[in-house]
């Protein structure tokens, strides 16, 4: 089999002037060969029911369209057909890819991407470990170091410095199979409508979140360019920069295309913007509402959000810009009841009794079946 | 040989009586008593459990049958300035603190925010809240699900307390919503209904 796609592999790339590496040749239906692929497929087989049945999945049929319309732009449709995509509302960047082709992507992941095409970069790099089928080599990877390990324990005295070097052997094979994906999901992305420069794109805008996330509790910011011993992945670093530099070789120029991040984004970006607001991390949620008003300008989600993230780390002068975020989101005229909640709660906290009940009234005014109804009547009296 | 075996006999017998010296004890029916290292005090109508393992400094947690299983704790009087329970990792993912001016209305966010946190739920929700009179003081009552991350079990909960002096005073219960909380829900909300200060 290996054979097989390496001699097409050749085939296709001495026929063509094209210089970019070529694709894997894809197998519709592919079912697994040997004994210990058929044997990871069953365990992914296994979570994938369990997923399936998972409450924190969304199932809005617009927010899966949407994604499986990004991930089949940017491998193409005939792959990305047999996919089946998991959307899972868990605040933090991240996507995986099983070696069943179960693709599950975190809610933090579509909240942190501004557009298609940065979406498109992390779903072609999870496909990209799906189609050279990472899960089954790493197992393989692992499977043999453990085996050596044992017969050194064996058979060598002080076999210490074989086992350390094995160990440190499956970190760098696993982050030597993350730099192939990247790369493979760079070449996704250099053969789609999307620009390529947008793979870097993601992981400097990460590094700024960490930076930020740092700054924000009194941590000391800091990047490497080199993994560490036990790292799975390459750092922020590395990656954004030999994707970078892989971009500007590729120097591909291509017509802008209509983006629709947002729009598909919209009826979820308060539900998302909440999860991350209640994570405690004041410095990394500010810096993502920013990085996303750069995109959209302050819109009155982002303005809603930003209101309850100052006033939940509550400083008086966090009420205060709480209650001029809310107001301004007011100001807008779309903003929802909650938007008076908070600025009558942001009023309360800062000793402005009159106003602060004045709000609390609107909202209940607005809103009168509110779950927290009966309690907000409670300061307003 | 037989004294070895002996010996080995001895210590495994010590490996698993190690949970019971481990300092759990058995809330006795009809007494009061104070807790969470606090001027807290309550009167159970059943026997309860009391976990030597505290969730933080000022709390402790009573259970039936396991803490996963029910699990009702208390909050004694949680200062500024200091998070509901015992960080889960301080440097990473701080939990929330506790401050002096809060409003009532911000106890189950206080609550609903440290679970996401330290336990990765992030599908909690809180589904009711209303206002009461904890222990003749302004204050809320709230129950919330939520379910740990790569976890299909649901949870439920049930919550009261206020802000006293300063200070929060927290009471939940929670247990799988399968079964396990109708069980003991009612034995936690006698505790929770005889608060006392």
């Amino acid at each position: 089999m290996v054979g097989l796609l390496l001699a097409s592999a050749i085939g296709t790339s001495a026929l063509a002037a094209d210089k970019r590496p070529p694709l894997p040749t894809y197998m519709q239906a592919y079912t697994p060969t040997t004994v210990d692929e058929r044997g990871i497929w069953m365990e992914a087989d296994e979570d994938e029911r369990r997923l399936r049945e998972s409450r924190s999945v969304i199932r809005d049929t617009a927010l899966n369209a949407y994604v499986r319309g990004v991930l089949c732009r940017t491998v193409g449709d005939d792959r990305c057909k047999s996919v089946r995509i998991y959307i899972d509302e868990i605040p933090a960047f991240n996507a995986t890819m099983s070696p069943n082709g179960t693709l599950t992507v975190w809610s933090g992941l579509l909240l942190r991407v501004r557009n298609e095409a940065e979406l498109g970069s992390i779903l072609g790099h999870e496909f990209g470990h799906f189609e050279l089928r990472h899960s089954l080599m790493d197992f393989k990877n692992r499977r043999g170091g453990s085996d050596l390990m044992a017969w050194a324990s064996i058979l060598v005295r002080n076999s210490g410095d074989i086992r350390y070097n094995t160990i440190g052997g499956f970190y760098a094979f696993d982050r030597a199979q993350e730099r192939e994906a990247d790369m493979m999901g760079f070449q996704y992305l250099t053969r789609s409508r999307y620009p390529s420069s947008a793979s870097a794109d993601v992981w400097d805008h990460l590094m700024g979140e960490a930076d930020a996330t740092a700054i924000g509790r009194k941590g000391r910011a800091q990047h490497k360019y080199v993994a560490g011993f036990f790292a799975s992945h390459p750092t922020n670093l590395a990656r954004a920069t030999y994707l970078r530099a892989a971009s500007i070789e590729a120097a591909d120029v291509k017509p802008a295309v209509v983006d629709t991040h947002q729009a598909a984004m919209a009826k979820w970006l308060p539900v998302f913007l909440n999860d991350q607001i209640k994570l405690n991390d004041f410095g990394g949620s500010e810096y993502l509402l920013a990085n996303l008003a750069e995109g959209s300008g302050w819109t009155t989600p982002l303005l809603c959000a930003r209101g309850d993230l100052y006033r939940e780390r509550g400083n008086p002068r966090d009420l205060v810009s709480a209650a001029q975020f809310y107001q301004e989101a007011i100001g807008k005229g779309d903003a929802p009841p909650e938007a008076y909640r908070g600025l009558g709660l942001a009023l309360l906290r800062s000793q402005q009794v009159a106003e602060g009940q004045a709000a609390l009234a609107t909202y209940l005014r607005l809103k009168p079946a509110a779950t927290d109804a009966a309690l907000i009547a409670t300061l307003i009296s | 040989m037989s004294k070895k075996l002996a010996l080995l006999a001895a210590v495994a017998t010590l490996a698993c009586a190690a949970p019971v010296a481990a300092g759990n004890k058995l809330i006795p029916a009809g007494q009061r008593i104070a807790v969470a290292k606090s001027a807290m005090t309550v009167q159970p109508g059943a026997e309860w459990n009391k976990l030597s393992e505290r969730p933080g400094r000022n709390a402790e947690t009573w259970t039936q049958d396991g803490d996963e299983l029910n699990d009702l704790s208390f909050y004694g009087g949680i200062e500024s300035g200091r998070p509901l329970f015992r960080e889960v990792d301080k440097k990473n993912k701080p939990l929330p603190k506790v401050s002096a001016t809060m409003l009532i209305t911000d106890i189950p966010v206080l609550l609903e925010n440290s679970y996401r946190i330290a336990r990765d739920a992030s599908s909690m929700a809180i589904d009711t809240i209303a206002p009461i009179q904890f222990a003749g003081n302004k204050g809320v009552r709230f129950t919330y699900t939520f379910s740990k991350q790569n976890e299909t079990l649901q949870r439920r909960g049930e919550a009261r307390g206020a802000v006293i002096g300063g200070k929060l005073y927290l009471v939940t219960y929670e247990a799988p919503s399968l079964y396990y909380y109708d069980r003991s829900v009612a034995a936690a909300r006698v505790v929770a209904d005889s608060v006392r200060f």
